[in-house]
């Protein structure tokens, strides 16, 4: 499943979901608000484009590597320091494909899935600078 | 003919919201930006350099499809169609 939503998640829940008997590995990232001094951060996110390229994402991750399970759910809105903001479990036959795969979605939501954060701190709030400006200068 | 610009962080703060811009039929990207910039002077700023290229982060879509700026001058807008302007994503 993939999905961008205000709710909070249940890990183990999506991960009992996703298990199936011939997977030997699920891998997990769960990505969390760092406490850098703020207080919370606020995510907006263009969602019809964040879900189809989250899509597009899970599909290539299915391509080019031998897993069978690509979950990812993304959260938007108001989170405090501590709250959970990004899930993606992996199942597959075996650990490196999992962990593979695992990291080439997130590198690929980083570079791709239109999403930002904002920063707010009681000095003052920014907006987390991106990193990718997609190959067009 | 009218076109739905949507803007996000923080060009979404300088532009003010989405936009519904009344642009003239066959009107290219480029007219459309020019159109959103005259909105206000915070949304000129964020989308043109004093030269009035387009800033280097702004990243442009139409109807959910990345558009390349030096494209921008020959895109061709219908009426009914969605422009997105956006910086760099920060998500994950």
């Amino acid at each position: 499943m993939i999905s961008v939503t205000r709710d909070d998640f249940d890990v183990n829940a999506v991960i009992d979901r996703v298990r199936r008997p011939d997977m030997g590995a699920l891998v997990t990232f769960l990505g969390v608000v760092r406490d850098d001094g703020i207080e919370v951060m606020e995510l907006e996110a263009y969602e019809e484009v964040a879900v189809k390229e989250l899509g597009t994402i899970r599909d290539e991750a299915f391509a080019k590597y031998p897993v069978t399970a690509v979950e990812v759910i993304h959260r938007i809105g108001r989170l405090r320091v501590g709250e959970n903001i990004l899930l993606i479990v992996v199942g597959a036959g075996h650990r490196k494909e999992a962990f593979d795969a695992c990291e080439h979605i997130l590198e690929r939501i980083k570079q791709s899935v239109p999403i930002w954060k904002k920063e707010i701190g009681k000095d003052g709030e920014r907006w987390v600078p991106g990193e990718s400006f997609g190959g067009d200068a | 003919m009218q076109v739905r610009v949507r803007a996000f962080a923080r060009l979404r703060e300088a532009i003010g919201g989405d936009l519904t811009l009344e642009v003239p039929e066959g009107a290219t990207m480029s007219r459309l930006l020019a159109a959103v910039g005259e909105t206000s002077e915070q949304a000129g700023e964020a989308l043109f350099e004093e030269s009035g290229e387009i800033r280097g982060y702004v990243i442009l879509m139409h109807n959910g499809r990345r558009v390349r700026r030096a494209e921008a001058g020959t895109l061709t807008l219908a009426d009914g169609d969605e422009v997105a302007l956006f910086p760099p994503v920060a998500g994950g």
